[in-house]
């Protein structure tokens, strides 16, 4: 059972996560953001780096802390929002989003001292590479293990079920693939761009544990990051793209949309009222 | 005239193999060390030492110790 | 590491019978007893690229993923992050096209280092038709910042060039060409460099750049030459990116006329990269080309197509002496 103590903590990274995201989108101005698509990860992500991933902020490198993938990059503003509120950089740098020379742009940008592991955004990438991160810690019989963050549409790609195919191949129980869920893509919903029926299935199919879950329940998420299996983990979060705010929640409009300063003093005003 | 302990001697140096493996009724393939690579290195050295060059076919012919001794009584070996 | 151990002349000689993909496979056993932390990725082609013996004798050190060129590269990117020398390979096509994206991403932009082994590019496998024919490589991976390209001469160029790239400081794609019988250029040892072009024979009145088997092509045509009274200058031009500038430089400075040969489409490979660098120069020299001319031909044997897109000595040295006749 969670302590209710830890899911209270959880909730309020994700307030905070939600409120850096809305700093970010204004500071994108005219060039948009990711909203959306940022949104819906954010339970998964709070869960994730505050009661589950390894690491330690002292020494970014270590050795022997799991990595994350962030594959679907685009998703960049819940990943910078975690990774500022765990120490991993200062508030104040979440103002240079797509600033010129910055180190935040629209996709992340390799870092790995600041918690940015690769630069992803061409989707279906960073499932390989998670795979040969996770092989090679088998070869360097290292125990950590290998988070990475997969859209749904991104599933279209084909480089994705490679990735699958291998990692249960390859055997490796140390990958979990966390498949954000949200049943919309860029254009439409998955249904009407290119349908991706039953994902539980075709992952099960591909020899993959599979646990089906709603993507905000905070207990459900940590119950499903911890669950254990000798197989590649895949978690199918059920979530909402734009979760937080009424104006954005199923609204595709907010996949990509330019915040402007009432609509963001609208949001802060909606996210300050919520418990 | 061919001497089967000159063939042999090549046949051990150019494998990388002892007495125990190579005989008569060594075939390629058949042991770890007359493999593809192993192959051409048996060529080279038999074309080194017996001063010939080995047309391509009779390369490829060559399958094992014994048929080796048929393809070269072609060639002129003092 | 015992370099010079192997590089004698009876290896070469029995490189050059191996062709170019065995003595990769020779390469790889070679670095397996000198280099920390190695892995061999392919695409299901382990005994194509002569791999069977490394495969059987250092199981971890080897991993197939299938036919699954993505993959293979978003796998061997996530091992070099993590401190491992990494290889890649498999048919040249493959190896560059399929994966392009990848290696732009991994490679060319997080500089994830990985050598890629690209087998049997050009026209080697003419047989089976232009899907397993090469001739577009070098001109797409040019484009691709943070990736050196080399194309070694033949087999004993091929192990030097390998075992060159696991100390390279950037990813290097090396493009394998010929077929079994390969054509041998080198006899004794030499020093090899990426980046740093070969004179293989001095000449005072044209100079030839060529790379991959070419280059015994540019040999031959030297000798041609010669009897025409022509004095060729005869230039390896392994590296094709970088390419040695100083090189075209001062060839461009003393040479009447200069000339490349390639295995490669004419558009985007060795020719390009010479005539960039011939640009810059006040007053060059004239350039002629040999390569294959933009376009996908009939499929053959290997020697039928080099015939079909005048890649030996005797036409090539036709047209240059034509060339030098022109006013």
């Amino acid at each position: 059972m969670v302590e209710q103590s830890e899911i209270i903590k959880i909730k309020q990274l994700s307030k905070k996560m939600r409120e850096n995201i809305l700093t970010m989108s204004l500071a994108a101005g005219v060039s948009s953001s990711h909203f959306g698509g940022s949104l819906s990860t954010v339970e998964l992500l709070a869960t994730l780096y505050n009661n589950v991933l390894k690491f330690d902020i002292a020494n970014p490198l270590w050795d022997d802390r799991d990595r994350f993938i962030l594959s679907k990059g685009h998703a960049c503003l819940g990943y910078y929002s975690v990774l500022c509120e765990k120490g991993f950089f200062a508030k104040e740098d979440l103002n240079l989003f797509e600033k010129n020379g910055s180190f935040l742009l629209g996709h992340p940008v390799i870092n790995k001292k600041k918690g940015i592991e690769f630069s992803n955004g061409s989707l279906g990438m960073g499932l390989a590479l998670g795979i040969g991160v996770a092989i090679a810690a088998k070869k360097n019989k290292k125990n950590y293990r290998v988070f990475v963050l997969i859209g749904d549409g991104e599933c279209n790609e084909g480089s994705i079920w490679e990735a699958a195919m291998s990692a249960a191949h390859f055997k490796l129980k140390n990958v979990t693939a966390i498949l954000d869920n949200n049943n919309l893509q860029q254009t439409g919903s998955n249904d009407d761009i290119m349908s991706t029926k039953d994902l539980a299935n075709k992952w099960r199919s591909f020899n993959w544990d599979v646990q089906e879950i709603n993507g905000h329940n905070i207990p459900e998420i940590l119950a499903a990051l911890n669950h254990v299996s000798e197989k590649p983990k895949l978690i199918l979060a059920k979530t909402i793209k734009g979760k937080g705010f009424s104006f954005s929640e199923n609204n595709n409009n907010w996949h990509h949309n330019i915040m402007t300063k009432k609509q963001y003093d609208e949001a802060i005003k909606e996210l300050n009222e919520q418990k | 005239m061919l001497s089967i302990k000159k063939y042999s001697e090549i046949f051990k140096t150019a494998l990388n193999v002892g007495d125990d493996k190579v005989n008569e009724n060594l075939k390629y393939n058949e042991i770890d060390e007359w493999d593809s690579i192993g192959h051409m290195t048996l060529m080279a050295a038999l074309e080194e030492e017996y001063k010939i060059t080995l047309k391509t076919d009779d390369i490829v012919d060559f399958s094992s110790f014994k048929k080796g001794i048929e393809i070269l009584k072609k060639y002129n070996i003092k | 590491m015992n370099k010079n151990k192997i590089f004698n002349k009876a290896n070469f000689k029995i490189w050059s019978r191996l062709g170019m993909r065995a003595t990769f496979g020779v390469a790889a056993l070679e670095l397996s007893n000198n280099v920390d932390k190695l892995m061999i990725l392919t695409g299901d082609v382990s005994t194509s690229a002569g791999l069977d013996r490394f495969k059987k004798k250092f199981p971890d050190k080897y991993l197939d993923v299938g036919i699954a060129e993505q993959n293979l590269i978003g796998i061997g990117a996530g091992l070099a992050s993590e401190g491992f020398n990494v290889i890649t390979t498999t048919f040249a096509p493959f190896q560059t096209m399929r994966c392009c994206e990848q290696i732009k991403v991994n490679l060319g932009y997080m500089k994830q280092k990985i050598c890629m082994v690209g087998l049997a590019s050009g026209l080697a496998l003419g047989t089976l038709g232009y899907t397993h024919c090469c001739i577009e490589d070098v001109g797409i991976l040019r484009s691709i910042p943070n990736l050196s390209i080399v194309a070694p001469a033949d087999s004993a160029e091929t192990v030097k060039a390998v075992m060159a790239s696991i100390e390279y400081n950037n990813s290097v794609y090396i493009r394998l060409t010929g077929d079994a019988s390969i054509n041998q250029v080198y006899e004794d040892d030499y020093d090899f460099k990426i980046g740093k072009s070969i004179t293989l024979k001095n000449g005072k009145d044209i100079s030839i750049f060529a790379s991959g088997t070419m280059v015994k092509v540019a040999l031959d045509c030297s000798r041609i030459l010669s009897q025409n009274n022509i004095d060729a200058e005869i230039v390896n031009m392994h590296t094709i990116k970088p390419i040695d500038i100083q090189k075209v430089n001062e060839s461009a400075k003393s040479s009447k006329l200069i000339v490349s040969i390639e295995e490669h489409n004419v558009i985007g490979g060795l020719r390009s990269g010479i005539a960039e660098c011939l640009a810059d120069i006040k007053g060059s020299p004239r350039f002629i080309f040999f390569g294959i001319n933009d376009t996908y031909s009939k499929g053959g044997e290997y020697n039928y197509l080099k015939e079909q897109f005048g890649l030996t000595a005797s036409v090539i040295s036709k047209k240059i002496m034509l060339k030098l006749k022109e006013n």
